[in-house]
């Protein structure tokens, strides 16, 4: 499962795509704590900000396309196809014959995207929170190793549920699509709570709530709650992706 | 008529065509021979438009391809694949291409008819299996009923049945007085076929001439080929 | 004119580019929908409501765009058949365009009337037709550059709700000069909309006039 696993890597960091996702995923949300602090500290000042627990967390969802980009393009690059003589054939067929048991692939396949979008998290994480210490160090401090803990979770399940959206799907622009636009800073998610309250349940506004405080949210749901929902969701369509990639036909 | 003078080609820095120069006659059937990237192709994509030389012209009956009006009346070219999108219908593709050089829609059936893919017309264009991707291919040069031929490889992918339909399509269509250029590096099967030959290694041309010139004293072309290429320089003489 | 047949052709037989506009078309309705149930709940989100949801559905149409463009790009080397077919390049980008405009036209406009008409904005109708129109004309010069479709929706779609926001918020005349500020105010973003389009459709061609293909 060891080499496996770095196969799959090796894989990945073969394409131009994932780097642009490695990028921007990991630039992105430190970038954004830089460019915002005269905002942040005029907002203080002000006094229209109060709560300043989320300095340096809720840029992370501005990074998010890094992870969707990486989980989306861990499947689709399977599905592109390898030349002209065959436009029938695609990468999937060389990857089955190495490793004809489908179970196994995707278990190596999504062992490698959680490390390596875990890793990506900790470091734009790092990268964010010190820069707002840095930056704003006496109106905030250092949050909770939990929450920290809940933003990279957050992290690795988005990459997770991208993932599984394209074993689904096979193409990667319907999710790409999709999730880019959701990761925006009104997202469609955001827009639906407005309507229903049941949205606040949708995967990405309700595991936002494992690390953020100060968002509004039409209905209180715990921490834990909210990393258990989210985990549900993901796992759901994890489930659906495996069986329809392990049934059908290359 | 095909007229190719001293096309120099250089990509990525590095130089990959020197002075390519021949010439492919009307009635005849000229094989362009040559180990793998040894030039063919880039020669071939020049004399079509698609690349652009460094120095020296590529013409078609007297002009360059992209000043051939309605060009596939003129030229039909069999490249590598079926040059369609997979997802496609095969008759959607022809229909297309049809379209783009005013060629009426009957023409689709017809040329569908000649390769043998009426069955596979509703097929999308990436299920098709290799021997058929270059049949849809070859229909797709003979749209426009041209008088000049020009095809990369084209029994790459045939099965024997196929490989011999080939060989007398394009020996017809010479005899038609039909121009026909083919590139190969299969010597075999291009002693069967060819009229005149040129053969070219690492960018130059190493001899041109009709076949028994070419073939010489050798047994075979493809002795021939083999002691014409041995030599490290390869220039033309 | 010729080309322009072959290339309708092309537009019409292309099963992805009908997926798009269904999705689009259908995800417009829901927005729309959504947009409205907010208010009636007291909760608005926006003054011009009639044209918010086209914020979020311009996507289709940059999708749509980049579909078009990179399907003669993708594993089967459909632009060489076209180029053989239609060797003057500059006069085949030109009718690309144009007939690529001409298919998107009524797309936009029934997009831009789904939303408009309800709210009694009718009058919007045309600008964002324009609108919906020229980005999808602009998604298609961009993926003709970039030749990689996922490559040119992160591009895009990274620029119109990640970057562009940003900028706006931080920049306040940046909004001026960004081509998707049209979507959220009108009267300031049209001339960034059009000559982002135009810049983008001059490189488009310059690019594709000038490499092998």
């Amino acid at each position: 499962m060891v080499r496996l696993v770095r196969a799959e890597l090796r894989k990945l960091f073969g394409l131009p795509t994932a780097w642009v996702g490695l990028v921007l995923g990991t630039l992105a949300a430190p970038l954004i704590v830089l460019l915002n602090a005269p905002y942040t500290r005029r907002a203080i000042a002000a006094g229209t900000v109060t709560d300043t627990s989320d300095l340096g967390l809720r840029e992370l969802g501005l990074g998010l396309i890094g992870p969707m980009i990486l989980g989306v393009i861990m499947v689709s690059s399977e599905y592109t196809s390898t030349g002209p003589d065959s436009p029938g054939a695609r990468q999937l067929t060389t990857t089955l014959t190495a490793v004809p048991d489908r179970r196994r692939l995707l278990t190596a396949k999504t062992t490698a995207l959680v490390l390596v979008v875990a890793a990506q998290a900790a470091v734009t994480a790092t990268a964010a929170l010190s820069l707002a210490e840095v930056l704003h160090g006496d109106h905030t401090s250092m949050p909770a190793a939990a929450r920290v803990a809940g933003a990279i979770l957050y992290w690795t399940l988005t990459a997770l549920l991208a993932y599984a959206i394209t074993l689904i799907t096979r193409n990667g622009i319907v999710p790409l699509t999709f999730l880019i636009i959701n990761s925006a800073v009104v997202s469609v998610s955001y827009l639906l709570t407005k309507v229903t309250d049941l949205a606040a349940y949708l995967p990405d506004i309700v595991g936002a709530r494992m690390f953020l405080r100060t968002a509004d949210f039409p209905v209180e749901i715990s921490p834990l709650t909210a990393g258990l929902v989210m985990t549900a969701w993901v796992a759901a369509l994890l489930a659906v992706g495996g069986v329809l990639f392990h049934r059908r036909d290359v | 008529m095909i007229t190719i003078d001293r096309v120099s080609k250089t990509k990525s820095r590095t130089q990959i065509l020197y002075d390519v120069s021949f010439e492919a006659r009307p009635g005849r059937v000229t094989g362009f021979l040559g180990p793998n990237g040894a030039g063919k192709t880039s020669t071939l994509r020049i004399l079509l438009g698609l690349d652009r030389p460094q120095s020296g012209t590529a013409l078609i009956c007297g002009r360059p391809y992209r000043k051939l009006d309605r060009p596939l009346t003129t030229v039909g070219a069999l490249l590598d694949g079926s040059g369609a999108h997979r997802a496609r219908k095969a008759r959607a593709h022809l229909r297309w291409v049809a379209a783009s050089n005013g060629l009426p829609d009957s023409r689709v059936d017809e040329v569908l008819e000649i390769v043998g893919l009426t069955g596979a017309a509703r097929k999308r264009a990436g299920r098709f299996s290799l021997g058929m991707s270059r049949r849809l291919g070859l229909a797709t040069a003979l749209l426009g009923d041209p008088e000049v031929l020009v095809l990369d490889e084209p029994v790459n992918g045939l099965d024997p049945a196929g490989i011999r339909w080939i060989r007398e399509f394009l020996k017809d269509s010479a005899a038609q007085g039909r121009t026909v250029l083919l590139s190969s590096h299969l010597m075999g099967e291009l002693a069967e076929i060819a009229d005149d030959v040129i053969v070219i290694d690492k960018g130059r041309v190493v001899i041109q001439g009709r076949l028994a010139e070419v073939t010489g004293g050798h047994r075979t072309l493809e002795d021939a080929f083999l002691a014409l290429t041995a030599a490290d320089s390869g220039g033309s003489w | 004119m010729n080309t322009a047949r072959a290339e309708l052709r092309k537009l019409l037989t292309l099963p992805s580019l009908r997926l798009t506009v269904l999705l689009t078309w259908t995800a417009h309705l829901a927005l729309t929908c959504a947009y409205r149930v907010a208010e009636s709940r007291g909760e608005p989100l926006g003054d011009n409501a009639a044209l918010a949801p086209i914020v979020y559905t311009q996507a289709g149409f940059l999708v749509l765009g980049v579909l078009a463009a990179s399907s003669e790009y993708e594993e089967g080397g459909q632009i060489r058949t076209t180029l053989l077919a239609s060797p003057r390049r500059l006069p085949l980008q030109a009718v690309k365009a144009l007939t690529l405009a001409v298919v998107t036209l009524p797309v936009a406009a029934t997009t831009a009337a789904t939303s408009a008409l309800p709210a009694g904005e009718a009058t919007w109708t045309p600008a964002a037709t324009a609108y919906l129109t020229l980005t999808t004309l602009l998604g298609a010069a961009f993926a003709t550059v970039v030749r990689r479709s996922v490559l040119a929706v992160i591009l895009l779609l990274g620029l119109y709700f990640i970057a562009g926001p940003l900028l706006r918020a931080w920049f306040a005349t940046s909004a001026a000069y960004l081509p998707d500020t049209a979507a959220l105010d009108p009267s300031r973003g049209a001339a960034a909309t059009v000559g982002w389009t135009l810049c983008a459709l001059a490189l488009a061609a310059l690019t594709f006039h000038r490499r092998d293909a």
